[in-house]
């Protein structure tokens, strides 16, 4: 069973243009002691935080945008769904800009997120995120982070790894296209520096003419990519420490390096 | 791009699988990517690992002149225009390809070692420039297939990072920044004229104090004088002299060598080592060669200069790299086309501050 709740807070967006991005309300929020009214700050409120302030940078360019980001808040918990009063409470309670409250079961939040047109889902479930992924919806794993930073920071992996028992992923592929493509376009809103969004390229196992060849493939997008590691082999969590992306996104894109 | 045809496969489980969070891309199968026709690179922790940034390796003056007077937005756009233009060799280039010479003898001799010098270029340019620099560095065949463009943000948390025993910079905030963090750096300056070095082996010079040692004793000639100098230094003859920024990149250099004196290679070894030092042989120089052998490091020539013009030997000696805290040296060690490096540590510093030396960046 799969509902939505609008956020009557919240100006919603332009459904044609608007970037759809759905998080885990088990992500975003702490359940905090019984009896509270509100929940405590998740690991993924930092990054909500800076798609919100993407947005607001985006109005200020120009307030009549209407690529923006659109958060929708998903919870798959039951036990969750039974507190859904306290996550809207909560959401509002921080003033989070969340457009809609999408409450499923573990069942069929994929169907709710196709049905609210997602283009990213971002959990903190290791299960949730390879689910979503195969039937198209492109995902990622959020993970804590010390010291997060403002700025939103997007990594894509441009070499993802190539495992021979794999089945092909063209729906998750195109999925990651339109994305880059839509954050591309977002980032040349903004200037070389002081941008509220960087997007950072890493290639983990591949040599220079990797990385080269998915700078270009990226720039094919529309795509200008702020900082690129190229790590060749090299360990990747020491560079990841000083990366800091909010998110990695590598499912579908494997190949860009060609 | 490689000739290679790759399987454009991505597993389902490729993002969040039970195994780990973002660091399951660990296993991975050589054969399937682009690496198998170069040799394998080494693990950081276990190579030699110089980091360059683009500025000392290759030449970019021009570059650096529309950065300066049209903004970073310019600077961009021109660098996408000229992406096709390789740049030119910049100082650090020469002691890059002997590095690389090197790890040529260190495969043959050891092949499954990963005792290597490993080169990464450090920039904190934007990735538009990237395009470029990969460009480049195609073209004039160097093994560097590891790089961190940062967009901007500081350098220094990459460095640590990478286990970095080296970096070479052309901006000096940042090379201060690094030394800050225990990590040996140097200013590089481009030099017109620059003498001919070995292609086959790597020759490396090195100031003394506040280089290789501490910056003790000059402090001591700085306040008292001459003669207070050297009464000090014999003086404390037998008491070892401290530790400089440098002293680790020696012997780093140290453990390749004994790597060719196993296998025989002693009179012909790649790796050459020089301590250039304004102390003289007969007094203050013995404290230096005593402390250089408690430490266990040799060092194949020490020049004492008793205050005599490093350029002139330096001008023989012929290093790819010649590193010395003093400005008033490096300057000297360039007029006569030697690569010279600054090291900005120490009691000198203030000396070099009042100089204002505009060296370009």
């Amino acid at each position: 069973m799969v509902s939505t709740i609008q956020n009557t807070d919240v100006k919603q967006k332009d459904a044609d243009r608007a970037v759809v991005v759905a998080v885990t309300s088990r992500a975003v929020f702490e359940s905090g002691a019984d009896g509270d009214d509100v929940y405590g700050m998740g690991v993924a409120f930092p990054l909500l935080q800076a798609l919100q302030r993407v947005n607001e940078r985006l109005l200020e360019e120009n307030p009549a945008e209407s690529l923006l980001f659109d958060v929708v808040l998903i919870t798959t918990d039951s036990q969750q769904q039974q507190q859904s009063s306290r996550i809207i409470s909560s959401t509002r309670h921080y003033g989070l800009e969340v457009s809609r409250f999408c409450f499923s079961s573990e069942e069929d939040f994929v169907e709710s997120l196709q049905k609210n047109n997602v283009q990213l889902f971002l959990s903190t479930d290791r299960n949730e995120v390879p689910q979503a992924s195969q039937k198209g919806v492109l995902s990622a794993l959020l993970d804590r982070q010390e010291a997060p930073s403002e700025q939103l920071r997007v990594m894509f992996c441009g070499d993802a790894v190539n495992r021979p028992d794999a089945g092909p992923m063209p729906a998750s592929r195109q999925a990651a296209q339109s994305f880059s493509a839509q954050l591309g376009e977002m980032r040349q809103r903004f200037g070389m520096s002081d941008s509220p969004l960087s997007i950072v390229l890493m290639t983990s196992h591949g040599g220079r003419e990797s990385c080269g060849g998915a700078l270009r493939t990226l720039r094919s997008r529309g795509v200008n990519v702020d900082e690129a590691y190229c790590l060749a082999g090299a360990p990747l969590s020491p560079i990841l420490s000083v990366v800091r992306p909010h998110f990695l996104l590598s499912d579908g894109f494997s190949g860009l390096e060609d | 791009m490689s000739g290679q045809v790759k399987e454009l496969k991505v597993s389902p489980s490729s993002n969040g699988d039970s195994r780990g969070s973002w660091e399951e891309k660990d296993e991975f199968d050589q054969d399937h990517l682009g690496l198998t026709t170069k040799p394998k690179l080494p693990k950081p922790e276990n190579a030699v690992t110089i980091a360059v940034s683009s500025r000392v390796l290759f030449r970019t003056e021009r570059e650096q002149e529309v950065y300066l007077q049209k903004g970073v937005e310019e600077y961009l756009r021109y660098q996408i225009e000229h992406e096709n233009e390789p740049f030119a060799p910049g100082p650090a280039f020469p002691f890059v390809k002997a590095l690389e010479a090197v790890n040529t003898r260190l495969r043959e001799l050891y092949p499954q070692s990963e005792e290597l010098f490993d080169i990464v270029l450090v920039t904190y340019n934007h990735a538009h420039v990237g395009i470029r620099l990969i460009n480049t560095i195609n073209h004039h065949n160097l093994f560097i297939e590891r790089f961190c463009m940062t967009g901007g943000s500081s350098p220094i948390g990459y460095l640590k990072a990478w286990h970095t025993n080296l970096y070479l910079s052309a901006d000096a905030d940042k090379v201060r920044e690094a030394l800050a963090e225990g990590i040996a750096a140097a200013t590089m300056f481009m030099t017109e004229n620059l003498t001919e070095v070995s292609e086959s082996q790597l020759r490396v010079a090195f100031d003394g104090d506040a280089v290789l040692f501490s910056d003790e004793s000059e402090r001591i000639f700085k306040a008292h004088g001459l003669d207070k100098f050297f009464e000090h230094e014999r003086d404390n003859e037998d008491t070892l002299l401290d530790h400089g920024p440098l002293k680790g990149f020696l012997e780093a250099l140290g453990k390749l060598q004994k790597k060719f004196y196993a296998k025989g290679h002693r009179l012909d070894c790649p790796i050459r080592t020089f301590l250039v030092t304004a102390r003289s042989a007969a007094s203050s120089g013995i404290r230096a060669l005593k402390t250089l052998r408690a430490w266990g490091l040799e060092i194949d020539e020490a020049l004492f200069l008793a205050g005599a013009p490093k350029g002139p030997m330096l001008e023989k000696i012929r290093p790819h790299i010649y590193f010395d805290d003093q400005m008033f040296h490096v300057e000297g060690a360039a007029e006569m086309g030697t690569v010279a490096a600054h090291v900005p540590y120490g009691i000198a510093q203030k000396h070099n501050l009042k100089q204002n030396s505009n060296v370009g960046k």
